[in-house]
């Protein structure tokens, strides 16, 4: 009369395991669902109740009463309608509880009794430690991905029952083939010219820095921010596994399988600040900052995003992750992303050949304000981008490829590693003295930049971390005239955005 | 003309300014009536140029005592033509503000060459340094400098005025109210301009300026002018309104040239390349102009020596260093970004940068907002 069926539910990305009690006893047909069920978990009753008809199980007209334990945890989706449906199958004896022992159920039904896919089944199968778990058979190979659980697999409710009261052999499951190791299928030999962007880009991806491309239209700005992934490491098993199920809670379909590549998310302007963060009313959905989590992050037209959305993003860059509260509950989503932005040095996109700018100053000042201040000051890379030249593009020696580039990048993180920190971009100030010393030379060149007020405290701070990284791309320990003039070079751009003279 | 003491003409005439008519409008508000009797006729809605009273619903006596306010705090003084002393620069021109706020005193003007120098507010290094020379050179031949208070060549023209051994007084015509607001990183200079000489304009303080009183000070500019210079100007620049308003004063205009790849330098090619003006090449060229317009008053001295750029021979000037040599020789005149330079020299950015910042210590090169140059004279 009794069953219990273990099954999870999905709580921001990770999944919570949940217990389903079935009790079904006499009295007057009802059917009740009590322990915090959602909107879509109390329909579960009237899916369940068609797939056993279409399915040809007699729907017992007895009192039903459905617990979902622990009760006082707010549960969602249409995953819980299987284990609901199995469990009222055990309770009213069709299906022997032995036949269920140790195994757990997520999936959702169809009036027709077939078993859909749900969002998330990585986080979910995940929570369900020590279990054999059944799927539906479109979420068998996400499924597979967590590895140490059994997963099984039916398309069909009838089909389950089939194999649970027979014990019929199951049907292997399906498991993906690994992503291709070209992963992001764009190649940094395509940009032409642009020798100050793709340096950029290369001391980006290996010290981990937030850039800032600043460029008229048509100067190259999302070529070179998509080409970002392609030169950083390849994710490793732990980190893949974790970008999976984030894209997974996401309900992001994986077509590849675990990713090799870092993610890229580009999100438009007119995103909202619940798009870009997570958040929402039905649960809270993780947002582009959360599935660019060990990846990049690209705002296009930085310029044209709202300010708020903007603000919202400093809290996470600084931790590397979104504690989202709301009334309901909160959850903390891992949001540690390499953020590239684009914008054009002034509404009119033509501000960057002096005099050439046709925006009256109030415009100007509107549309950099915007990210002038704290968000500006995360970009330890700034550099401006010229509309590529004719020759360049009709031809000229062909580029360095990602691959080669790549392998610098890989050779400067190996020589970082051994520090105490993720990567350069990491380094707190106070350890700046040990983690990137400078010679005599560069620290003179550093203090005449400084006297002359060109460059202030926190400027300091930020052009020793990417000098830090340039030595390593050279393989150099202590920072050298050169790398600090490079670095300074490298957040040139900065000082075409701000008004004023505070750099 | 005394800052302090208002009048019912001074008050009233300011208050009629700070509706934001326009000259000709407040033309005919003044035809025929007193300030005092014009504001009446407004708020009782009987002014025959008012006859839809669009204007009687910002007349209010709120407004008057504002503007007041403002204009004893600033130590604004508020002539009209026709009725109260007027500064006779401005009194005979054909549009002329019916309504003049000034700081300082621009009567003595009159007895002075005048030359006004304009130009885009986004100027090259190459057009800053131009307009800070001329703006020395001519305070220093004894020329008034009239220039609109405006940031990029306008505040370089005035900038290099004050920097001139001579006290020639400066005239100063910016586009919106003397309260420092337009642009506020300008305050001090305005304040500096108005204390040498006079700062003029037809905008009432207390108010803000309407869109077009930044095109309509331009006239003021030519008006007061015996010659005006236009030293860098893009395709649709303001300061071509200044060059239609002298044209139609008989005022003598010129440009300065510049390198046929400056956007900045557009407009300023194009008058030249047309031949609707001449081309200003330095101060000689500018006082002969003013010359030629006046019969040479002893108030103008000319340079002791000329002043015609000897040839700077660059090869010269050693770098600090062979590798800043070479990212010289990528350095011209006209600005380069850092990508062309990096593209120009050939060689790695880490060593571009290097040879750039050796060049900006032994002041061998500057950059201005991403733009590299060689040093302006």
């Amino acid at each position: 009369m009794l069953a219990c069926i273990p099954s999870a539910t999905l709580h921001g990305v990770s999944g919570r395991p949940v217990a389903v009690e079935v009790h079904v006893s006499s009295g007057l047909p009802g059917f009740t669902v009590v322990g915090l069920p959602d909107a879509a978990v109390r329909e579960a009753r009237d899916r369940v109740r068609a797939a056993f008809l279409s399915s040809g199980l007699a729907w017992p007209m007895r009192r039903i009463t459905v617990n979902l334990a622990p009760s006082d945890e707010r549960k969602h989706g249409a995953g819980l309608d299987l284990p609901i449906g199995i469990g009222l199958l055990v309770a009213s004896g069709v299906v022997p509880a032995s036949a269920v022992e140790g195994t757990a159920f997520v999936g959702e039904v169809g009036l027709d009794g077939t078993l859909r896919a749900v969002a998330g089944i990585v986080p979910l199968v995940a929570a369900l430690d020590g279990c054999t778990v059944v799927v539906p058979e479109a979420s068998a190979p996400d499924a597979a991905l967590v590895g140490g659980r059994t997963v099984r697999s039916a398309a069909t409710l009838a089909e389950l029952v089939e194999r649970l009261t027979s014990g019929r052999g199951w049907r292997p499951v399906a498991r993906r083939r690994p992503a291709p190791e070209t992963g992001c299928g764009v190649d940094l030999a395509d940009v032409r010219g642009q020798s100050v962007g793709r340096r950029a880009l290369e001391v980006a991806a290996a010290g981990g820095h937030h850039l800032l491309l600043v460029g008229p239209p048509g100067s190259g700005k999302t070529m070179l921010a998509q080409r970002l992934p392609g030169l950083l490491p390849p994710l490793e098993s732990d980190e893949a596994l974790e970008v999976t199920r984030v894209h997974s809670a996401a309900g992001l379909s994986l077509p590849g399988g675990l990713p090799s590549r870092p993610p890229f998310r580009a999100p438009h302007h007119g995103a909202t600040e619940v798009a870009l963060v997570g958040g929402g009313s039905a649960w809270l959905r993780p947002g582009e900052i959360s599935l660019a989590h060990l990846g990049v992050l690209f705002l296009d037209e930085l310029g044209e995003f709202a300010v708020r959305v903007l603000d919202a993003l400093r809290q996470p860059l600084e931790e590397g992750k979104i504690r989202l509260s709301r009334a309901r509950g909160s959850v903390e989503l891992p949001a540690r992303f390499q953020l590239v932005g684009a914008m054009n040095p002034c509404p009119c996109g033509e501000g960057v050949y002096p005099g050439s700018c046709q925006c009256d100053d109030l415009r100007k000042a509107r549309y950099t304000r915007r990210l002038s201040g704290p968000l500006l000051d995360r970009f330890d890379l700034a550099v401006s981008l010229d509309r590529p030249v004719v020759e360049d593009l009709l031809g000229g020696p062909p580029a360095e490829s990602s691959a080669v580039v790549a392998r610098r990048v890989a050779a400067a993180r190996q020589r970082s590693g051994p520090r105490p920190w993720r990567c350069n971009a990491d380094i707190p100030p106070d350890a700046l003295t040990t983690a990137a010393p400078l010679t005599p030379d560069a620290a003179l060149l550093l203090e005449r930049r400084l006297r002359s007020g060109a460059l202030s405290a926190r400027g300091l701070h930020r052009v020793r971390r990417v000098a830090r990284t340039i030595a390593d791309l050279d393989g150099d320990e202590i920072l050298g005239e050169r790398h600090v003039a490079e670095a300074l070079q490298l957040r040139s751009a900065r000082s075409t955005l701000l008004p004023t003279a505070s750099r | 003309m005394s800052a302090t003491s208002f009048g019912d003409d001074e008050r009233y005439g300011a208050a009629l300014a700070g509706l934001g008519t326009g000259h000709a409008w407040l033309y005919r508000l003044l035809d025929g009536f007193a300030p005092a009797d014009a504001w009446d006729a407004v708020v009782a809605g009987r002014h025959p140029a008012d006859p839809d009273h669009r204007l009687r619903r910002q007349a209010t006596s709120e407004r008057v005592a504002r503007i007041e306010s403002a204009c004893v705090a600033l130590g604004v003084s508020v002539s009209v033509l026709g009725v109260t002393a007027y500064p006779e620069v401005l009194a005979a021109d054909h549009q002329a503000p019916p309504v003049l706020f000034s700081i300082g005193d621009p009567t003595p003007l009159v007895s002075w060459p005048r030359v006004a120098v304009v130009g885009t507010r986004s100027a090259t290094a190459y057009g800053l340094g131009v307009a800070s020379e001329l703006g020395q050179r001519l305070s220093e031949a004894g020329v008034v400098v009239v220039s609109g208070l405006a940031r990029g060549i306008d505040a370089a023209v005035h900038a290099g005025a004050l920097r001139a051994s001579a006290a020639t007084p400066l005239l100063g015509v910016p586009g919106g109210p003397f309260d420092g607001r337009r642009p506020p990183s300008l305050a001090a200079l305005a304040q500096a301009v108005g204390t040498r000489g006079a700062l003029v304009g037809e905008q009432p303080p207390g108010t803000s300026p309407p869109r077009w009183a930044f095109a309509a000070r331009n006239r003021i500019m030519a008006a007061a002018s015996h010659a005006v210079v236009v030293v860098e100007a893009h395709r649709r620049s303001g300061s071509l309104h200044t060059v239609a308003a002298a044209d139609a004063r008989g005022v003598r205009v010129g440009a300065v040239p510049g390198s046929v790849r400056s956007p900045a330098s557009a407009g300023t090619n194009e008058l030249l390349a047309t031949g609707t003006v001449p081309a200003y090449r330095d101060v000689e060229d500018v006082l002969a102009a003013v010359e030629a317009t006046i019969a040479p008053t002893p108030s103008i001295r000319r340079p002791v020596r000329s002043v015609t750029p000897k040839r700077r021979r660059q090869t010269k000037v050693a770098g600090p260093s062979p590798l800043a040599d070479h990212v010289r020789r990528a350095l011209a005149d006209e600005p380069a970004s850092l990508e062309q330079i990096v593209v120009r020299c050939g060689r790695p950015l880490a060593e571009v940068a290097l040879g750039l910042e050796q060049l900006l210590a032994a002041d061998l090169a500057q950059e201005s907002r991403g733009w590299w140059a060689l040093p302006s004279r």
